[in-house]
């Protein structure tokens, strides 16, 4: 699409005017070729994304357990969900651990290791590819049981802890510990957001330190005046995007507990629930009633999020 | 000819298949008889299958199959979502567990019609034969009797020096052989017994022992909540008598596969299981294995095995070649070279004639599990009702329920009458 086209466009809409079909054509015919080279996404858009999801809420509200027609049951599936669901309750307490560790932790260790990357070592260009590699690697089967073998009772890490004479316990067998392997296990995949420090931090003004420093500002006092600042807004980014993949994770738990979010349920994620009511015991109109509340608690996170967002992010703008 | 499909394949397999429609030159398929055959297991299983779906296309020409296996998790979900989409294989492998449901549904097409034509079973074992039915018609043939059996380290045993339990052994004796076992056990970290307080297939053993079942005739729990108490209790004492494995090695035994047993870690000597399982647990175990029965509840009772039809045949109700389909499976369950080739991986065969057939060719592992089900005496039991649909779900709760009472959160007094509330609502729930 070009650039005077999209204007006209936009003009033609804020206008309010009525699209008739001759106006209709000529947005056709002066775009064309742009929605043709669209198509594949429309396709995909409409097809894998809006029509699911269209019939996900529909079944939201009827009992279809895929061997049988769906049959309407209004709100009961919201109801029972929100009056009289122990699993909803316990898969969204191990969710929100979850969410609530492993973001910040995460992000801190990400602005870590960008701060370190950031100080012009050589080999940088090595390093940012290293530290990045979990994070493409982050929901592949192959890593969570990878993840599973380090920290199963005779595991390599309980191998490690032995060489300095600690007898570790079975991190993923126990309930006590498996979901902090989770969280360990996201923290670890830190490489997207420190990226995206990383860039973030390139775009500080130099001139700002050189004062700072000018004026006798320790390191630790620059960054907490300067850096953290005006990383902000990386920052805001860095914490929605998390938090949105927190709420979503899912294959680490899967493989780990074999599908169960056992040991007692404590890697039982809102995600992992929903799967099971879906795919184990074929409750496809629940399921798709607890997804749609999924995407009603990320919506409220987020939005909540840009709510607070005006009182500690700092555009320089 | 076979088609045979696994993940991969299909993916390589479908892209020429459009490349070929393409270009016009699409397989003749007008002329074939083409079968969908879908069932669970491992490679072991699929080239025994394979092997009769062989044998059966070249005396019958004009007969292809398209044969798909997936491990038994992945199996259920797959089979709902293809008959959901109007698309479900011709030929089924079924579970005693989901059988009503998929008769119940419509799913799975009556085969009374085909028997006496297509389907012989004059020599068939009645009670197999019974177990395949719902609602006084057959959905189901049975392709192996089997029983629940623990699997046992025979190496471990020997190199300790010390007997297997011989078939009159029950949980009271236990303890006492933990300590033998404790005494003489060369192997470093290995325990006595595995942890099955969670395992569903046992406590229906232990309560048939005391004269209940797991599931009345109607779907209903066929136990107290004393009973689940007592139950508890007694892997409780057992755990505090240091018989078995920790809590967290069991909990490592997350879904009843076999890489993940306990027996296959080396945690334990023993783990319960199946009895046509000992050829798959073998097929991953460096030590030789063998099978017992599951202890006693106490001295001298019986009753808790039973002959459980292992898995069926069934038809999509929705197939276009349900008569060549009852002749496949009658080829299947009947003919002496196909059974050869079958053996007893999906447990004993329930056609007389078949099973003389194969007794000679069995390696000595198969005629353990044949000589196991066929001598089961008065540890045997009449068969079950079919549990009621729920019931998956109420062992998952019972699995996860086991798991607080062996990490300590919950008391098995209070953990009996929590599990029977727990279960009644997941049941009513799926009446309602």
């Amino acid at each position: 699409m070009t650039a005077r086209s999209m204007h006209e466009t936009n003009r033609v809409s804020s206008a309010g005017r009525a699209l008739t079909p001759s106006r209709w054509s000529r947005i056709w015919s002066r775009n064309s070729a742009g929605y043709l080279f669209l198509l594949p996404w429309f396709l995909g858009f409409f097809g894998l994304t809006l029509g699911p999801m269209v019939s996900s809420l529909f079944l939201s509200f009827t009992d279809f357990d895929l061997l049988t027609a769906a049959n309407w049951v209004g709100l009961s599936n919201y109801e029972r969900i929100f009056t009289n669901d122990p699993k909803f309750a316990a898969s969204m307490r191990v969710t929100l651990f979850f969410v609530v560790f492993s973001v910040p932790l995460k992000l801190a260790f990400a602005l870590g290791v960008a701060l370190l990357l950031n100080r012009g070592m050589k080999g940088l260009g090595l390093y940012r590819a290293v530290f990045y590699l979990p994070s493409l690697l982050g929901a592949s089967v192959a890593i969570a049981v990878l993840w599973r073998q380090l920290f199963a009772g005779d595991g390599v890490v309980n191998d490690a802890l032995a060489l300095v004479g600690i007898q570790g316990p079975a991190w993923i067998s126990n309930p006590n510990y498996s979901l902090w392997t989770l969280v360990v296990l996201s923290i670890w995949q830190f490489g997207s957001p420190m990226i995206i420090f990383l860039a973030g931090l390139r775009q500080i003004p130099q001139d700002m330190y050189e004062a700072a420093s000018l004026d006798g500002a320790g390191k630790w006092r620059q960054f907490w005046k300067i850096t953290l600042p005006l990383l902000t807004p990386v920052v805001f980014f860095n914490f929605i995007i998390q938090t949105i993949e927190g709420f979503k994770s899912f294959t680490p738990a899967f493989i780990i507990s074999g599908g169960t979010g056992n040991p007692i349920n404590s890697t039982l994620f809102y995600t992992l629930y929903l799967y099971q009511e879906a795919f184990s015991f074929f409750r496809m109109g629940y399921a798709s009633a607890l997804a749609w509340i999924l995407l009603a608690i990320v919506g409220f996170f987020t939005a909540f999020s840009f709510l607070t967002s005006k009182y500690w992010v700092h555009y320089d703008d | 000819m076979t088609i045979r499909l696994d993940r991969r394949k299909f993916l390589m397999g479908s892209t020429a298949l459009a490349a070929a429609a393409g270009i016009g030159i699409g397989p003749a398929m007008s002329q074939e008889t083409r079968m969908r055959l879908l069932f669970w297991g491992g490679q072991a299983r699929a080239d025994r299958t394979y092997g009769v779906t062989d044998l059966y296309t070249s005396a019958n020409p004009g007969v292809t199959f398209d044969g798909e296996f997936l491990a038994f998790t992945d199996y259920w979900p797959k089979l709902a979502t293809q008959t959901a989409g109007g698309n479900s294989p011709d030929v089924i492998q079924m579970d005693y567990r989901y059988i009503v449901e998929y008769a119940n549904r419509n799913a799975i097409a009556p085969l009374d019609e085909f028997v006496g034509n297509e389907l012989n079973l004059d020599d068939f074992d009645a009670d197999q034969l019974e177990g395949g039915k719902v609602g006084g018609k057959l959905y189901g043939i049975s392709l192996g009797a089997n029983s629940v059996a623990l699997m046992v380290n025979q190496t471990a045993f020997d190199e300790a020096g010390m007997d297997i339990p011989n078939r009159d052994y029950s949980y009271a004796d236990l303890p006492a052989l933990a300590e033998e076992w404790n005494s003489k056990n060369k192997r470093p970290g290995m325990k006595f017994w595995s942890d099955y307080s969670g395992g569903e297939p046992g406590l229906d053993n232990w309560l048939r022992q005391r004269g209940k079942p797991l599931y009345t005739a109607d779907g209903q729990l066929g136990f107290e909540a004393q009973d689940i108490t007592d139950w508890f209790q007694m892997w409780a004492d057992l755990r505090a008598a240091g018989v078995l494995v920790s809590p967290e090695d069991q909990a490592l035994d997350a879904t009843d596969a076999i890489e993940n047993t306990m027996i296959t870690l080396a945690k334990a000597p023993v783990t319960y299981a199946n009895s046509n399982q000992l050829i798959a647990f073998q097929a991953v175990n460096p030590d030789t294995l063998t099978m017992i029965n599951y202890p006693r509840a106490e001295p001298g009772s019986g009753g808790g095995h039973y002959r459980k039809p292992s898995m069926f045949f069934s038809l999509g109700a929705g197939s276009q070649h349900l008569a060549e389909g009852a002749k496949f499976i009658d080829f299947f369950i009947r003919d002496p070279e196909a059974g050869k080739i079958l053996g007893v991986e999906r447990g004993i065969p329930c056609s007389k004639a078949q099973r003389e057939a194969i007794a000679p060719t069995l390696d000595p592992q198969s005629r353990i599990a044949l000589d196991f089900v066929s001598n089961l005496g008065d540890l045997l039991g009449p068969l079950p009702p079919s549990p009621p649909a729920a019931a998956g779900e109420v062992g998952v709760a019972f699995k996860t329920k086991s798991q607080e009472v062996a990490f300590g959160q919950q008391s098995p007094q209070d953990a009996g009458p929590a599990f029977v509330q727990q279960a009644t609502e997941i049941l009513s729930r799926a009446a309602s």
